[in-house]
């Protein structure tokens, strides 16, 4: 009986300390030194926690972190990345890394209002707060030093600025989340720089079946459609198969990147990639928050670090199609 | 809290070993001691009071949901739609006070009640129909997530709904559901206070009524419960009842706390609650398990998801962890059941 | 027929399933303190005689008496309320409750009351712990789950629980039939003790061996209908177990088995 008993505790004992083992060969890798580190006052090790809306596996944040992390190992700053979809576990983790006295915070704030009550305690614990890639309208009023990122207007304006310059004289900008404001302000600002008609089309970003659908129906029907411009690489590599039987020889083009997009760019098939860099939104603000607490520096002049609209074209797809495979674009 | 002496008494006195053996909550308990310490021993911050009142926040949430779930599966039922739920109610809190201008209280109790009658429909369609829980409540978690994701797109045109701040009531509403509680200089969530009293009260109820008799006995045979007079309907549907009332809550404190609610809240928590219960010793077969247990397992998930960030590691490994934990628990729970279901020789 | 003591009669009842006549004119009478046998092979009619009883269905012809008025069942629930307690073949016992907690199922004692009105545990195992010695059965521990009892002793819970429930009438299906000898002599013990209580027990098996010791009347089925409804003296064990197997039908096996 007792042996019988022994023999369970003995599996749970060792299922436990593999778990362990999992885990802490992992601080050995990324985090050299105890969890709470004072800093030395200048040039000495700093702590900067990074918390987002990405969730774990994302693509787009994987690249966030990746730069974060690089400018930790360039500019001698222990980084430690969280993320989280839902705003009260982010606002945990907020709170986790003021509990650890960091020396810098880097938060996207994708819903401000949940995120509000741990920033501002994270102000008030006198730790520089910088905030990414969403909720730069309320990073000032929160007490953030600044915001990094991109303003979706002045990119949408960038696009529909490039369509009219390649003689684009009608559009349509498909929209395939309703009501995120975000991709509204892109369609505006591509409108403004277009100059010419831009219809909005809405599609569904998880039937991506039925968006195609949708798509080679309006392109068929409409042969002036000079462009077709979408917000989302999925939706544009169903553009593209819309397209393609349906008559009509509309340009693609496209906000953010994905190794389709950048494979139908190199083809020509799209025509160009509207990149907001999100190497950029990890990398920059752990140098700004190195530069705040070295030599009490501040980006932006109180506006925010833009980081896009870069552009991805034929001419520089072969480039960045390489450097996706290293993580950063 | 007799549980480190265990491997000491086993041999001098049998009896007593086997009855704290034979209880549900006792892996939850070891394990929640391991996680402490080992988490504990990595960062000092983990230890110190902000530490402690940080990683009972996810705790609390987690754990009412998880106590209301425990007594679920006690019941021999499960509930996939626990965890959308909390959404649905948290956007019906949001909507109704900013959307149509309620008092945040009538938005709370009107959310109580729609929460009611989703969770008494689970529960009629499956005593009705006697389709296993997984599936109805399977149909119930997608009907919802459309409702979410549909209904608030059409009131508000968006997926995040915002601006409870300032609504009439919402001052009162926020004291009772999303504020803290300063103990010796820390700030406490309220929602803590809330997750321990609703896990003894469900203890209470679970081991001190003819309800909770009920609750066992339904989960572990409804036939024999049926045939001894036990309303096996009705308490089926209570305990759906229940569960959906705990959602309203967590639903209600979230909202509360975000000012805020996002059209998909809640998706993916439903199998949380029910890991959370089963590392507590809820058997997946129901008719066994603690409301005690089942805390325990969300303090074991609140404790990892906050200490893996004070011991500085990726919250990849989060999962890892939660899945090593989640073994463990099964392993210890089979052995538990087998323990106990073992006939003695007559 | 009639007879002034009993406290159960069953006068002509049929039941019709559909088109297979289930049970048709059967009458017996359990008086208290006595216990009739249900005797039958498979397929007899027994299960049917049992449902009944308990309410479970309605008999499609005759009436069934308790204490000498007219009864019709909407359910079990009334069957029980009335005072007539089955004890099935799975026992309605739930194997990872506790004696104590299964005993008081459903009749769970409780004290205070409005909101905190609760579970009297003490109460409870105690009422356990008097009402199993009181049949005579000694359980070491009443917090035990049920599932490490033997299969006698959860007969024995089941039969005592049943008594302690307020059964005037009880049934009793099979109880008997998965145990070895040994068990089964200790059941009939149980069986007695009850009967001795001043239950009118309705005791249905198939083995004319465990019905004879205890029984005070026999009804005797087969293929739906009464084989006869006989009081102890007029029968012998042998007659019983004759009629059990179908009579003449027997010697005709007996003939055909015989070796040329």
């Amino acid at each position: 009986m007792i042996r019988r008993r022994g023999r369970w505790w003995g599996a749970a004992a060792v299922l436990l300390v593999l778990a362990a083992a999992g885990c802490s060969n992992r601080v050995d890798i990324g985090a050299a030194g105890p969890a709470a580190t004072p800093a030395a006052k200048t040039g000495g090790r700093l702590t900067v926690a990074v918390v987002t809306h990405g969730a774990a596996g994302d693509p787009f944040w994987s690249i966030v972190k990746n730069g974060a992390v690089q400018a930790g190992k360039d500019l001698k700053v222990r980084v430690t990345y969280q993320g989280s979809g839902v705003p009260q576990t982010q606002a945990q983790f907020i709170d986790a890394a003021v509990n650890q006295h960091v020396d810098g915070l880097v938060v996207s704030m994708a819903n401000p209002d949940a995120l509000k009550a741990s920033v501002e305690r994270a102000v008030h614990a006198g730790i520089p707060v910088i905030t990414i890639n969403s909720g730069g309208d309320k990073s000032v009023q929160f007490g953030a030093i600044t915001h990094v990122g991109q303003d979706e207007t002045i990119a949408g304006r960038a696009a529909g600025k490039r369509l009219a310059d390649a003689g684009v004289k009608h559009a349509i900008c498909v929209v395939h989340e309703a009501g995120n404001i975000g991709l509204t302000q892109r369609c505006q600002g591509a409108a403004q720089g277009l100059g010419g008609r831009l219809d909005t089309v809405q599609v569904n970003v998880n039937n991506l079946a039925q968006a195609q659908a949708t798509l080679r129906a309006k392109l068929t029907a409409d042969h002036s459609i000079g462009a077709v411009l979408t917000l989302n690489p999925a939706i544009a590599t169903a553009a593209v198969a819309a397209e393609s039987g349906s008559g009509s020889s509309a340009k693609i083009a496209t906000f953010d990147l994905s190794g389709d997009v950048t494979t139908a760019i190199e083809q020509g098939r799209i025509q160009f990639a509207v990149d907001q860099q999100p190497y950029l939104q990890g990398y920059l603000p752990v140098q700004m928050l190195r530069l705040y607490h070295d030599n009490d520096n501040t980006v932006g002049g109180g506006q925010p670090v833009l980081t896009g609209p870069g552009f991805v074209t034929k001419a520089n797809a072969a480039k960045v199609a390489e450097l996706a495979k290293r993580g950063t674009r | 809290m007799s549980a480190p002496a265990v491997p000491d008494e086993r041999v001098a006195a049998v009896s007593p070993v086997r009855r704290l053996l034979v209880r549900p909550e006792l892996g939850a308990l070891i394990g929640a001691v391991v996680v402490f310490v080992f988490f504990a021993l990595l960062s000092s911050t983990f230890r110190s009071a902000d530490g402690v009142a940080n990683w009972l926040d996810p705790a609390s949430t987690l754990g009412i949901m998880a106590v209301a779930v425990a007594l679920l599966m006690i019941g021999g039922e499960f509930d996939l739609s626990a965890g959308v739920l909390t959404g649905t109610t948290g956007l019906a809190v949001t909507i109704l006070a900013t959307r149509f201008g309620l008092n945040v209280w009538l938005a709370v109790l009107l959310s109580l009640v729609l929460a009611l009658a989703v969770g008494l429909a689970n529960g009629y369609v499956v005593t009705r129909t006697k389709l296993p829980s997984f599936i109805v409540t399977l149909g119930m978690f997608l009907v919802l997530q459309g409702l979410n994701l549909g209904v608030t797109k059409l009131l508000t045109g968006n997926v995040l709904v915002g601006g409870l701040v300032g609504r009439s009531g919402f001052d009162s509403a926020h004291l009772v559901f999303a504020s803290s509680v300063v103990l010796g200089g820390t700030y406490f969530k309220v929602s803590i206070v809330w997750w321990l009293v609703l896990t003894v009260l469900a203890t209470l109820v679970l081991l001190r009524t003819r309800f909770g008799n009920w609750v066992f006995a339904v989960g572990g045979d409804a036939n024999a419960a049926r045939k001894v007079g036990v309303p096996a309907t009705r308490t089926s549907m209570a305990l759906f009842a229940t569960t959906a009332t705990a959602a309203w809550l967590v639903g209600t404190i979230t909202a509360l706390r975000n000012t805020s609610a996002q059209a998909d809240a809640g998706v993916g928590d439903e199998l949380t609650f029910i890991v959370a219960a089963v590392i507590g010793g809820c058997l997946l077969t129901g008719g066994f398990g603690s409301a005690v247990g089942a805390s325990l397992g969300a303090l074991i998930f609140g404790m990892t998801s906050v200490g893996i960030v004070y011991a500085g590691w990726d919250a990849d490994w989060y999962k890892l962890f939660l899945g090593a934990m989640l073994l463990l628990a099964v392993f210890a729970n089979q052995f538990v059941r087998r323990y106990a279901e073992r006939r003695r020789r007559s | 027929m009639s007879d002034d003591t009993a406290l159960l009669e069953v006068r002509g009842v049929g039941k019709r399933f559909g088109p297979v006549i289930a049970l048709a004119d059967v009458s017996t009478t359990v008086a208290a303190g006595q216990v009739t046998c249900v005797l039958g092979d498979n397929g007899a009619g027994k299960s049917t005689v049992i449902s009944l009883l308990s309410g479970v269905h309605r008999p499609d012809e005759g009436e069934i008496r308790l204490a000498g008025v007219p009864v019709d069942f909407a359910g079990p629930r009334d069957a029980l309320a009335a005072g007539i307690a089955t004890v099935y073949q799975d026992l309605a016992l739930v194997p990872l409750m506790s004696v104590w907690r299964n005993f008081v199922l459903g009749a769970e004692p409780t004290r205070r009351f409005g909101p905190l009105r609760r579970l009297d545990v003490r109460a409870a195992r105690e009422t356990t712990r008097t009402e199993l010695a009181g049949m005579g059965i000694d359980l070491r521990d009443v917090d035990q789950p049920v599932g490490t009892l033997s299969g006698g002793e959860r007969q024995a819970v089941a039969i005592a629980r049943a008594v302690y429930l307020g059964a005037r009438v009880l049934i009793l299906d099979e109880p008997t039939s998965a145990l070895g000898v040994k068990q089964a002599g200790t059941v009939l013990r149980h069986i007695a003790a009850a009967r001795d209580r001043g239950i009118a027990v309705v005791f249905v098996t198939h083995n004319p061996h465990h019905a004879h010791p205890v029984g005070d009347r026999f009804l005797i089925l087969k293929r739906g209908r009464s084989l006869g409804d006989h009081a102890k003296g007029e029968l012998s064990r042998d007659d019983l177990t004759r009629l059990m197997a179908g009579g003449a039908e027997l010697d005709d096996l007996a003939a055909e088995l015989d070796r040329p």
